[in-house]
């Protein structure tokens, strides 16, 4: 068939190979073609377990993984490695699931980030365990059902990526498949600097957030557009808003995703002034220094 | 050039370490390893040795970071103890799996609770079904020997697979023996640089082992490598001897053993004052030898056999314990099931010592190996287990 | 290669399409293209989760069930 060979010849070409198992409408294997595509084959990538893991595998670069806890180590020694044997050509990009950075293997990051390991670390985060069945992570945010939270979870999402700005790395930044410019940008940006770099990318999990995979660009655009999904980048310490668009209400961002169905009036008027507060700050300190 | 100091086993490691060429050494410490790797970072920021040491946050991220490093292509040493072995468990699965030459000493500490900061086995007997090479030292020297020959036996194409060179706390790796240190130039002739064959994570040339996805299949690679590892450390051993001067006779060590029917048998530091003892109860007319266990992984199923031929009691000795199980310490269960095929048995006696780190004296010592003789001479086991330090012996001496 | 299971399948009305490649950039498999003939789908990949569709500007992708 003329289409299949058309086809077949841009796999051979692209970085991912085609035909992932990830669910219908994932996130993961878009934000891994715009990733590669940015970052280009003198690459290594590092992660396993995670739903992410499901990308990971059709990606046609050196991958390496241990398993799911195992976040930003094994890429500590693929970087002394490569130190050691004077490779400074080549890309280490280690990845994992919000559960894994934000939980687990919190204590890994942190440290990979003190000691400024010369990698791009990468959140991947859809806001719960979802390769096990949608449990509650800390960073599944408030109000959200999970199966572990069928009431909705009662604590807010750890803000790991203001978090990890703190340890003074060079460069932190928060991305959504929904830009692919801003997104293809900021990781073209972090492989050219030095040092350790952290982003954090949402991740549409039309599975575990219960929505229509066909809306799953749709809707992680819409976490921009309401601010539940800033977007910015923290470079050198200084905050920097990468776009600053005029809030849409939070229940836009709310009401297609049946993980928030449950949610009572007062409860998102609760988000609504949590998310607002936030905007606020943001705005407040957007070209400035927030590392103190 | 070659050179011989008092040294203590930590140093001698490090020095093993800094001979055979370590590439990437990530490693946190754990009282009685630390001073191995200060004296690597002392050895690093004098310029002594090319290294990139990783100050770790922790031993899980230890063992992920050397697997890292390992199937990149870089050589790499570690070191740990008690806890900090038990922490990295999840992480010790990986590289035997994935067939990574990794060394690692343990630096034997009794576990916690009411374990102590001085050495018992359990550490490293923990990690015995993990699928790494695991091999026994008696002293600074055996340490230093040990960690050279390791990387030639991980590294071999037969077996792929990590291996930990085992020694006591305090006994001997705070112990100053005279120590030598062969030449760097001699090492790298017994040495080649590291070369991965199945391995590379390069771009470009990236390479993948092809493992079995059936998971007993897989399994079964790592035990055949076992299997094969056997004759590798035997003949490492016989080169590293021939070339160095110094042998440890493979995976176990017949002492004094010449006419002799009953056997005591030994694993680590312990062996140094069995042999004192041994000697000074040949002298006085009592027929008893003494076999060093220096490989428990693989362990020596047909060389066990063989001595079953020649001796009819064993005593094995255990610094450890399994709670609840078929019949004593880990050591002596392995080895009922080496002789359980044979018709004609010899009997097994097992005695705990020197649990927790306490000291195994040469008086508990002696009292074992009269037991062995008593058995010997009657041909009855009376007691299979005992539990030789609950046992009121009197002084010391 | 193992058979996608897949309710709806995207088709295009390439009169409709004005080449904006949204569908393409979009699409979570990379099996939409488009062509100089106009929008061309794989087929053998497509999950079917009607991302192309729901991203279309001018309502050139209908999802249509699968016989």
């Amino acid at each position: 068939m003329e289409t299949d060979k058309l086809f077949d010849e841009y796999y051979e070409k692209s970085l991912l190979q085609g035909g992932t198992t990830c669910c219908p409408g994932c996130g993961g294997p878009l934000f891994w073609r715009m990733t590669l595509d940015a970052l280009g084959p003198n690459t290594i990538v590092y992660g396993d377990g995670p739903c992410a893991m499901c990308a990971i595998r059709n990606i046609k670069l050196p991958t390496f993984g241990l398993h799911f806890s195992f976040v930003a180590d094994g890429s500590t020694g693929i970087v002394a490695a490569l130190a050691a044997k004077g490779r400074r050509d080549i890309t280490v990009v280690s990845s994992a699931g919000d559960g894994a950075t934000g939980d687990i293997s919190f204590g890994k990051v942190s440290a990979a980030a003190e000691r400024n390991e010369n990698m791009i670390q990468i959140c991947v985060d859809n806001e719960a365990y979802m390769n096990t069945g949608i449990q509650k992570s800390g960073l599944t945010p408030f109000g959200a059902w999970t199966t572990t939270t069928p009431l909705g979870k009662e604590n807010p999402k750890k803000a790991v990526p203001m978090i990890i700005a703190q340890h003074k790395v060079p460069y932190v930044a928060t991305v959504s498949v929904a830009y692919p410019r801003d997104l293809k940008a900021k990781i073209k940006k972090a492989k050219g600097i030095e040092g350790f770099k952290y982003i954090h990318t949402v991740m549409p999990c039309p599975t575990g957030w219960r929505f229509d995979p066909a809306k799953s660009v749709e809707v992680v655009r819409l976490g921009v557009e309401t601010w539940a999904w800033p977007l910015y980048e923290i470079e050198g310490g200084v905050l920097k808003l990468s776009m600053k668009p005029k809030p849409k209400p939070i229940e836009e961002y709310l009401r297609p995703q049946r993980r928030f169905r449950h949610l009572t009036k007062e409860q998102i008027e609760f988000i609504q002034r949590e998310v607002d507060a936030r905007r606020q700050r943001l705005l407040e300190n957007d070209g400035k220094r927030i590392i103190l | 050039m070659e050179f011989t100091r008092m040294m203590e086993g930590n140093e001698a490691a490090a020095w093993g370490a800094k001979l055979s060429r370590a590439e990437v050494i990530p490693a946190y410490p754990i009282t009685p390893q630390t001073e191995l790797i200060s004296h690597i970072a002392t050895l690093i920021a004098r310029g002594e040795m090319k290294a990139q040491y990783i100050k770790v946050e922790g031993e899980h991220t230890a063992m992920a970071a050397a697997c890292g490093a390992s199937a990149a292509g870089a050589r790499v040493f570690t070191a740990s103890a008690s806890q900090g072995i038990a922490f990295m468990e999840e992480a010790l699965w990986m590289p035997p799996g994935r067939r990574l030459p990794i060394v690692m000493c343990m630096v034997n500490r009794a576990l916690a609770p009411i374990g102590g900061l001085r050495p018992d086995h359990n550490d490293a007997l923990l990690q015995r079904d993990t699928g790494w090479i695991q091999l026994y030292c008696e002293n600074s020297q055996e340490v230093l020997d040990t960690i050279i020959m390791a990387y030639r036996i991980g590294e071999d194409r037969q077996v792929y697979l990590p291996v930990a060179p085992c020694y006591d706390g305090y006994f001997v790796s705070a112990t100053a023996i005279p120590t030598t240190v062969p030449d760097q130039g001699e090492v790298d002739e017994f040495l080649p640089p590291y070369k991965h064959e199945m391995y590379s994570l390069m771009p470009g040339d990236y390479r993948r082992p092809p493992f079995p996805l059936n998971i007993a299949k897989a399994r079964y690679e790592v035990q055949k490598a076992m299997e094969r590892a056997k004759k590798v450390i035997e003949k490492v051993d016989r080169e590293y001897a021939k070339r160095f001067g110094r042998g440890y006779d493979g995976l176990l060590e017949e002492y004094a053993c010449d006419g002799v029917e009953a056997v005591l048998v030994t694993m680590g530091s312990m062996t140094g004052t069995a042999r004192d003892v041994i000697d000074e109860m040949q002298a006085e007319g009592k027929p008893i030898g003494l076999v060093k266990l220096r490989g428990f992984r693989p362990f020596p199923t047909e060389e066990l056999r063989e001595l079953a031929k020649k001796y009819h009691v064993l005593g094995i000795v255990d610094r450890n314990t399994s709670y609840g199980s078929a019949g004593g310490g880990v050591v002596a269960m392995e080895a009922a099931r080496a002789l359980y095929p044979l018709d004609d048995r010899p009997l097994l006696l097992n005695f705990h010592v020197g649990l927790g780190g306490s000291d195994v004296t040469m008086r508990q010592i002696r009292y074992m190996a009269d037991k062995v003789l008593e058995t010997l001479e009657t041909g009855k086991v009376e007691k299979e287990v005992e539990w030789v330090e609950l046992l009121d012996l009197g002084e010391v001496m | 290669m193992s058979q996608i299971v897949r309710a709806f399948r995207p088709e295009v009305d390439n009169e409709k399409c004005v080449r904006c490649g949204n569908c393409q950039t979009f699409c979570p498999e990379g099996t939409v293209m488009v062509t100089d003939e106009g929008v061309v789908f794989d087929y053998r990949y497509c999950k079917g989760c009607g991302v192309c569709a729901n991203e279309c500007p001018v309502d050139a992708i209908k999802m249509v069930r699968e016989a």
